[in-house]
């Protein structure tokens, strides 16, 4: 082996072995939390067709249930996997170690107990009621603490770079680090004092709720995809520039989409338009990643067939996409008067956190844990299972909500349907959501098993950092891609 | 409402201009040459362009 | 782009921009709204949440009821809400004025609340649908509330205050159901919920 080799060989495996404890922790926390989702998830789907179901139970009531699944996964299964993913990505990225290593797991340790005390106050009847955000705001201050750790780890990387040049997903890196600590601890502000008052109190409730999406969830997904796609078919990204214009197109207009969430509602015209036109406008951003995904994949679909992380990361691109421009459609007037208060926006919600977010993590998941416990998951088995349940689970829950939501919404606007009658119409389609929420946590269980026996070095032992490497293909069919 | 509205299409154009001057800016720096390289950075001779770096276990 | 503290620019720039769009600007244009006078009662509207109405608006938070439940009727011509008999007219800015912090929901898995107290204005129907939903709303998938009301037994007969329970949901007698404090406040609250009066932003 040349000595220029032998260093940079050193070099990834200390960068890997610095994540370890840390991005450990936390994807463990992630998998912890979204068992617990999917419970709560699981019970509160079965309230809506099954009304007496546990019904005797206060805490367990289904306006409980809905927030504290979703402050579990959001705040408990999706931040801690993106926080995991994020730093690896940016040790690698920066060709560092990961800093901190007190300080860093300790974040992971002080975030797993603040969501767990934000989801017991919730069912314990300590809901602020609103949105995105019922965990009591004093966990801004320990989530503001974690967060301020992560910047520092993540300025100190980026300063003491190898290289000059920083890639595309460390920009969406940079943006979800800063955008995410401004948003929380400026919503918590605006909702819990007199800085907004009333019905402003709604529209910061959706540029908060908006943006954790927009500008915490995606960019963490889209610099996985970025960097995993070409890293599993070892193709360079398609093109450099569309990736500069979808980032700053994305940062300008994600912005400005929230108050979509309130079309028809008691807020002035201007601030309705402002947010269906951001809203819109993402057309630009959303559309140059997906060509710029697609191209850097065009040739190598086939690798779908070998490859774990592929499979879920491609997914979750193109459900991106899908989400998005689904969400820039639903921001019309005259689309939003049918789909608006239905069970469609619950079906559009899931296909952005769920079958973008969550699969490209799961993805992640599985390219960044061998690398840092140096062992192979133990069954390929389980992994396809695992793909196969939520993938199909997910299918069966967009389409049997979207279904019931549109129809539900269109007999709403039809003065002479009794309410009870449109109720009674969507209860076969929450079945179907029930049905496909079981799949999906049967995948979630087989995930937990794999990270289980992952945990517990099952699977075989990998020496060197690049373990999965086959004998390079000659380039050529493989190689190429503009800059 | 007169100043209300000022103050709106105002902050409209701050931000379309601070929009366009940064873009400017950020080209007569230079930051949008060699751009190829940027997407080959993740690459290096370990794991070089070409290699495929993911598999099922066992497989 | 190569360099941090530019990307920091941008990011912060992008984000204070939409701040000040979404939730700064509208604050301005906004925090000047009153309530309506009503000269002929000689109250004004919308009247603040007092005593048990207050208490009654926190229960209705902490059992989670904005996820089924919307609080704003949308204007004549976009959606049927005023068809429905949800409102005599769209609601408005001023109706939340004193709402810390509004409730407005954004799903309908039940009817819109905003004027139920001026729909449904008899307590005994609200403790009825509390207590079990398919009593007054047959094929109603709305979760049963028993953990808001308790067993009283009682020698005298029919306490005053027990809910009217048809025979197959009506425990054993001499024992009756009787709201709670907390069921007596929620219904406070929601007979308190009548946004029908005039403004003249939605004449």
């Amino acid at each position: 082996m040349q000595p220029a080799e032998e260093r940079e060989r050193l070099t990834r495996i200390q960068i890997d072995r610095s994540c370890r404890q840390t991005v450990v922790w936390y994807y463990a926390s992630a998998v912890f939390w979204l068992l617990v989702g999917s419970a709560l998830a699981l019970i509160a789907s079965i309230k809506l067709h099954t009304p007496e179901f546990l019904a005797d139970w206060q805490w367990l009531t289904f306006g409980r249930v809905r927030p504290a699944h979703l402050a579990a996964m959001i705040y408990g299964w999706g931040s801690m996997a993106g926080v995991g993913t994020l730093l690896w990505l940016e040790a690698r990225l920066t060709r560092n170690r990961l800093p901190f290593p007190v300080l860093l797991p300790a974040t992971a340790v002080i975030w797993n107990l603040t969501v767990a005390f934000g989801v017991v106050a919730i069912l314990a009847g300590y809901s602020t009621s609103i949105e995105w955000i019922e965990i009591p705001p004093a966990t801004a201050v320990l989530f503001g603490f974690c967060i301020a750790v992560i910047i520092a780890a993540s300025v100190r990387m980026f300063r003491t770079r190898e290289s000059r040049h920083t890639y595309v997903s460390q920009w969406y890196l940079f943006g979800a680090i800063f955008w995410f600590p401004l948003l929380y601890v400026s919503a918590q502000i605006f909702l819990h004092t007199p800085a907004a008052k009333g019905a402003v109190k709604a529209a910061a409730n959706w540029w908060f709720a908006h943006n954790v999406l927009g500008l915490w969830f995606t960019p963490i997904g889209l610099a996985t995809v970025y960097y995993l796609i070409p890293k599993v078919i070892g193709r360079p990204v398609h093109s450099y520039h569309l990736s500069l214009l979808g980032f700053w197109t994305l940062a300008i207009f994600y912005n400005w989409a929230g108050t979509h969430h309130l079309i028809g509602g008691p807020l002035p015209a201007w601030l309705i338009t402002v947010g269906i036109v951001g809203s819109v406008m993402m057309f630009v951003p959303v559309v140059t990643v997906a060509v710029n995904h697609h191209m850097t994949m065009v040739g190598n679909f086939h690798h779908l067939k070998y490859s774990p992380t592929l499979r879920f990361v491609v997914y979750g691109a193109m459900c991106y996409t899908a989400v998005s421009l689904q969400g820039s459609l639903q921001s019309l007037r005259t689309v939003n008067e049918i789909s608006h208060f239905t069970h469609y926006t619950i079906a559009h919600a899931h296909l952005g956190v769920y079958a973008f977010f969550t699969m490209v993590m799961f993805g992640a998941m599985y390219y960044v844990t061998p690398r840092l416990l140096n062992t192979e998951w133990h069954s390929a088995g389980w992994i396809r299972l695992h793909f196969w349940t939520t993938a199909v689970g997910m299918a069966i829950y967009w389409l049997g909500l979207t279904w019931a939501g549109w129809e539900q919404g269109r007999m709403m606007n039809d003065p002479r349907v009794p309410f009870l009658d449109i109720v009674r119409y969507t209860v076969p389609w929450l079945w179907s959501r029930s049905a496909a929420g079981i799949l999906m946590t049967a995948g979630h269980l087989s995930f937990a098993w794999l990270f289980w026996n992952m945990l517990r070095q099952r699977g075989a032992y990998l020496p060197g950092p690049t373990l999965l490497v086959r004998e390079p293909e000659r380039a050529g069919a493989a190689a190429g891609g503009e800059g | 409402m007169a100043p209300f509205y000022i103050a709106l299409w105002g902050l409209a154009a701050v931000l379309g201009a601070t929009a366009v001057g940064g873009l400017v800016w950020s080209i007569r720096r230079g930051e949008f040459d060699n751009l190829r390289e940027g997407a080959a950075s993740i690459f290096d001779d370990e794991e070089p362009i070409g290699t495929v770096t993911d598999r099922f276990p066992g497989e | 782009m190569n360099r941090a503290w530019m990307l920091a620019l941008g990011v912060l720039v992008t984000i204070f921009a939409s701040m000040t769009g979404l939730v700064l600007l509208p604050q301005t244009q906004l925090r000047g709204t009153a309530p309506v006078k009503d000269e002929e009662r000689d109250i004004t509207l919308p009247a603040g949440y007092y005593g048990d109405i207050e208490e009654g608006r926190k229960v209705y938070m902490d059992l989670g009821c904005i996820y089924c439940h919307s609080q704003q009727v949308r204007p004549e011509g976009f959606g049927a809400d005023i068809e429905r008999g949800w409102g005599a007219r769209r609601s408005v800015a001023r109706d939340y004025i004193h709402d810390e912090p509004p409730l407005m929901g954004t799903m309908r898995t039940g009817p819109d609340l905003m004027n139920i107290g001026a729909r449904q204005p008899s307590a005994q129907w609200h403790y009825l649908h509390l207590y079990q939903p398919r009593i007054t709303s047959p094929g109603s998938i709305m979760p049963p509330h028993r953990f808001l009301f308790e067993l009283r037994h009682s020698a005298e007969g029919l306490p005053e205050d027990a809910v009217r329970l048809p025979d197959e949901f009506a425990p054993k007698k001499p024992a009756w159901i009787v709201p709670t404090d907390r069921a007596r406040r929620l219904v406070a609250y929601l007979l308190s919920m009548d946004h029908n009066y005039e403004v003249p932003e939605a004449r």
